[in-house]
């Protein structure tokens, strides 16, 4: 069974009075411990397609499964545990709390799951040793390049050990080299961790690390396919 | 609550984030805080203060006979109301250890013939009192001195009379004359003079506010006679003007009281007996009313305050939208939002609370030795542990009330909504 399965999805939302489609019926799954780039032009609907994925909306329509639960079935505050326990975000603009350290910022969604102090602060900083931050784990993240603020969040979606990482555009704010370091991390994830890691991006670099290339067009999918050479330059 | 404590301190690293803020939004509490806590102490001091020199005037065993009108609302310490009274009936009653009472008339008074032989009279003030005034009530009265060679009443004297300063002279009278005093009908006596008041010392501190004056005529022209002399030139009194009755040890004070007013108003007295409790309720009422007011008013800065604190939550909450949406992505539950904003307003509520306790406690020690100073009283300071208390929990309840509705429309942010915002 995949972990992740969309049948006839649907997504309609209001955008002041105007009713935007952006989901129009989409079917696709993806296996645990793959990588995978969900590409397309803006409008396509791919954000909205990663907040289905990432428990943080629910379908107009259409059966979302995730991990065997379907998503309309849960409530809202099981939702938030859902997400809590099962997937970790990174987000183009990284957001990390301007007020918190490096460490602190990895702590905060243990936090949110009832994880003592100590045994937060000892995987944090495992967690920055590991994504190469270990010496600036007391800074705050307007004292951190871009390069390096992805990094904690990086570190931060691995908090809660999820099943599940979704990176939407993590490269989007880097520079060529950091960009290129983020997306190594992110699929070591896949192999060593046996992680299943979800891009969302325009960027035919950061597709390249995926095992497969959904493109969306209209809220549909328009192409899956495995990675191969000829999509390198897509 | 493990969680708690950690959302304790992410609403500090939030608060001190945003330093200059939050000391803006502080400064707003702590001025009403410390308004409202100087203004109730000073209350509660001004209340003790006068209370206790009411007390050391009374002690616990004493009460004073007025007339109906005299105590209560609307009394004024100026002239008494005359009543009629029955001493003996009120020395009889159980109880009672010594009751002294003061009357007062207007009477014609003749003196001796000066050098040319010229006789000075007129209609003066004559005052009866009783000899336990001197000897039992001191308190009240102040330490009444005479000129050297005279003396006050004694009991057993009938037929004397001491004089104030000023009219001996005019009268041109010593101790050892007499003096012809003249009542009601045919009734005249020849007083012997046993006593000359000192005059006043020119501007002495009249004791503790609670001094009172016995003799209507303060100009210094009062012919004092014994209680009972009075009875012989204008009968049965009618024209008291005051009462003091020290109790049994062992009866209380109210009770007897209670039993003293019933009796002489049951004798046509239109009396009431006012012990040290009422007029302390008396007092408790007025200056509790008063503090109560006061402190309204500055509740209304409080309440500035509070709307100060929903204003920087409100502010908070909306440059916070996106941070506010990670924290929900990342597993943070509608209440876990709700909690920590609601802790942020709170801990400025309760910080403002401290500042204002400390603040307001200083304020009313000042302002109590402002005015010992001015009124040359001995202010008491109450630094109420219960006022504190309530005070320090009251600000953190105001800022968290403040922050309610913030906390709520930050809980209820849509995440991603929330994640999408710029």
């Amino acid at each position: 069974m995949p972990l992740m399965s969309m049948k006839g999805v649907t997504k309609d939302y209001k955008l002041g009075k105007t009713l935007v489609r952006a989901l129009r019926g989409l079917d696709m799954e993806i296996a645990k411990g793959e990588v995978v780039a969900i590409m397309g032009p803006s409008g396509s609907g791919k954000s909205t397609l990663m907040h289905i994925l990432g428990a943080l909306d629910v379908p107009t329509n259409g059966t979302a499964m995730i991990d065997g639960s379907d998503l309309k079935d849960l409530k809202e505050s099981q939702l938030v545990t859902f997400r809590g326990q099962k997937v970790g975000f990174v987000f183009q603009t990284f957001n990390l709390v301007q007020t918190l350290s490096a460490v602190q910022n990895v702590e905060l969604p243990m936090i949110f799951q009832g994880i003592g102090k100590s045994e937060r602060h000892r995987k944090a900083k495992e967690l920055l040793t590991r994504v190469g931050l270990a010496e600036r784990m007391k800074h705050k993240p307007n004292e951190l390049s871009g390069g390096e603020r992805q990094r904690v969040a990086v570190a931060r979606s691995l908090a809660n050990d999820p099943e599940i990482i979704l990176a939407d555009e993590p490269t989007g704010n880097l520079d060529t080299e950091s960009g290129q370091s983020i997306l190594e991390l992110l699929k070591q994830l896949s192999t060593k961790d046996g992680k299943t890691v979800i891009l969302v991006s325009h960027d035919p670099e950061a597709a390249a690390i995926a095992d497969r290339i959904i493109r969306l067009r209209d809220g549909c999918v328009s192409s899956d396919q495995p990675m191969s050479v000829g999509d390198d330059h897509a | 609550m493990r969680k708690l404590s950690d959302f304790f301190g992410l609403a500090l690293r939030s608060i001190i984030h945003r330093r200059m803020r939050s000391w803006l939004t502080v400064i707003g509490v702590f001025i009403g805080i410390t308004a409202v806590v100087a203004l109730i102490s000073i209350g509660l001091g001004f209340d003790k203060t006068i209370k206790e020199q009411v007390s050391g005037v009374f002690g616990v065993d004493t009460f004073v006979v007025m007339d109906e009108s005299t105590f209560g609302p609307g009394a004024h310490t100026g002239g008494a109301a005359e009543y009629a009274l029955d001493l003996d009936l009120l020395k009889s009653i159980e109880g009672v250890k010594v009751a002294a009472a003061v009357r007062e008339r207007t009477g014609f008074v003749q003196g001796q013939p000066d050098a040319e032989g010229e006789v000075l009279q007129g209609f003066l003030p004559v005052s009866g009192l009783s000899p336990e005034l001197m000897t039992e009530f001191e308190s009240f009265t102040g330490e009444l001195e005479v000129l050297p060679g005279g003396r006050l009443f004694e009991p057993g004297d009938v037929e004397v009379a001491v004089l104030d300063f000023e009219i001996s002279q005019r009268l041109g009278v010593d101790v050892g004359d007499t003096i012809l005093v003249a009542g009601d009908g045919d009734a005249e006596l020849n007083l012997t003079i046993i006593g000359i008041m000192a005059p006043p010392e020119e501007a002495e501190a009249s004791g503790p506010g609670f001094g009172m004056q016995f003799s209507g005529g303060s100009d210094g022209d009062t012919i004092s006679v014994p209680y009972e002399t009075m009875d012989l030139l204008w009968g049965p009194a009618d024209d008291v003007l005051v009462t003091l009755v020290r109790t049994e040890p062992g009866y209380d004070v109210d009770e007897v009281a209670d039993a003293a007013e019933e009796a002489l108003n049951a004798r046509g007295s239109d009396i009431s007996a006012v012990t040290y409790t009422d007029i302390s309720d008396a007092i408790g009422t007025m200056t509790s009313t008063i503090s109560a007011f006061l402190a309204g008013i500055a509740g209304i800065s409080l309440l500035v305050g509070g709307v100060g604190v929903m204003n920087t939550m409100f502010t908070s909450v909306l440059e916070r939208t996106k941070e506010i949406g990670v924290m929900k992505a990342v597993g943070a539950k509608n209440s876990h939002v709700w909690t920590i904003f609601l802790i942020e307003s709170g801990l400025m509520g309760f910080v403002g609370g401290v500042v204002g306790t400390v603040l307001g406690l200083g304020l009313s020690i000042f302002a109590s030795s402002l005015i010992g100073r001015l009124f040359s009283i001995d202010m008491v300071v109450v630094a109420s542990p219960i006022l504190i208390a309530a005070t320090l929990f009251g600000s953190f309840a105001l800022g968290a009330f403040a922050g309610l509705w913030p906390a709520w429309r930050a809980s209820k942010l849509p995440v991603v909504d929330a994640l999408r915002y710029e």
